[in-house]
């Protein structure tokens, strides 16, 4: 099952990107190209919509810090929303909840962005 | 409904990245279904986050640009605790096991620390060409 990854804009400008399946070590690179077209025209305010995905292991988690890495280097800014049981568990684990505060809903995090 | 502690087992063997992930995460929904557990059942959910770095480890790692062996992977459901087998031919990863959770900026090599936090017992061996993966949680 590999990793389809939807883009579109808020009313507020800011761009929600929406992957949907397993963000894993096959569905990774899909997030990472998603991330670097979002960037392409400047600063970037997104949220990462994660409703859709079902599983994510350290190789995805490694492409959103890449994205986080990408974004502030451009002045730019990332919020994580909606994230499923296990993604918390294992972004818990990793301690990244303290690099990536995340929001209840896609909505909630769009909120001030 | 089935007893919690009734046996379960389930072979397979797999050669693709996204074959054998497809294969691992269907063998746990199985697991899932035969113990009557519910999709958020925490500790099931946490073995499967270890299987997914070890399977992901294994499909990448494991299989170097010409082989031909595929993965060989068994899981087993008895008394109320989870086995699951890998096996591969890729290089010895020895080196790797005792690695700590890397700093939060870091973007790769968590999968081992992950896995390894996850279960009651992450056993590795290599057995001549070949790397024995055993991971082990009660559930």
């Amino acid at each position: 099952m590999s990793l389809d990854v939807q883009t579109h804009q808020a009313d507020n400008g800011a761009t929600v990107v929406a992957p949907t399946g397993r963000l894993d070590v096959a569905g990774a690179p899909a997030l990472k190209d998603a991330i670097s077209e979002a960037v392409k025209t400047g600063p970037a305010r997104i949220v990462l919509d994660m409703e859709g995905v079902s599983f994510v292991d350290s190789t995805g988690l490694g492409s959103v810090i890449s994205a986080l890495k990408q974004i502030r280097n451009g002045q730019g800014e990332l919020r994580l929303a909606a994230p499923n049981q296990q993604v918390r568990v294992v972004l818990e684990l990793t301690t990244l909840d303290r690099v990536f505060p995340y929001y209840a809903t896609v909505e909630e995090a769009l909120t001030g962005l | 409904m089935r007893s919690k502690h009734e046996a379960f087992e389930f072979h397979a063997t797999f050669s693709q990245l996204d074959e054998g992930l497809d294969v691992l995460h269907r063998s746990l929904e199985r697991l899932r279904q035969a113990t009557g557990r519910p999709s958020d059942d925490r500790p099931l959910l946490l073995f499967e986050t270890a299987l997914g770095e070890i399977g992901g480890n294994v499909l990448t790692h494991g299989r170097p640009s010409g082989t031909v062996r595929p993965v060989e992977y068994a899981l087993r459901f008895e008394g109320g605790v989870v086995e699951a087998s890998l096996t591969d031919s890729g290089a010895a990863v020895h080196e790797h096991l005792g690695r700590d959770m890397p700093a939060a900026e870091h973007e790769s090599g968590r999968g081992l620390a992950i896995a390894r936090s996850l279960l009651d017992e992450l056993g590795y061996e290599r057995d001549g060409e070949v790397n024995r993966w055993r991971l082990v949680k009660r559930l």
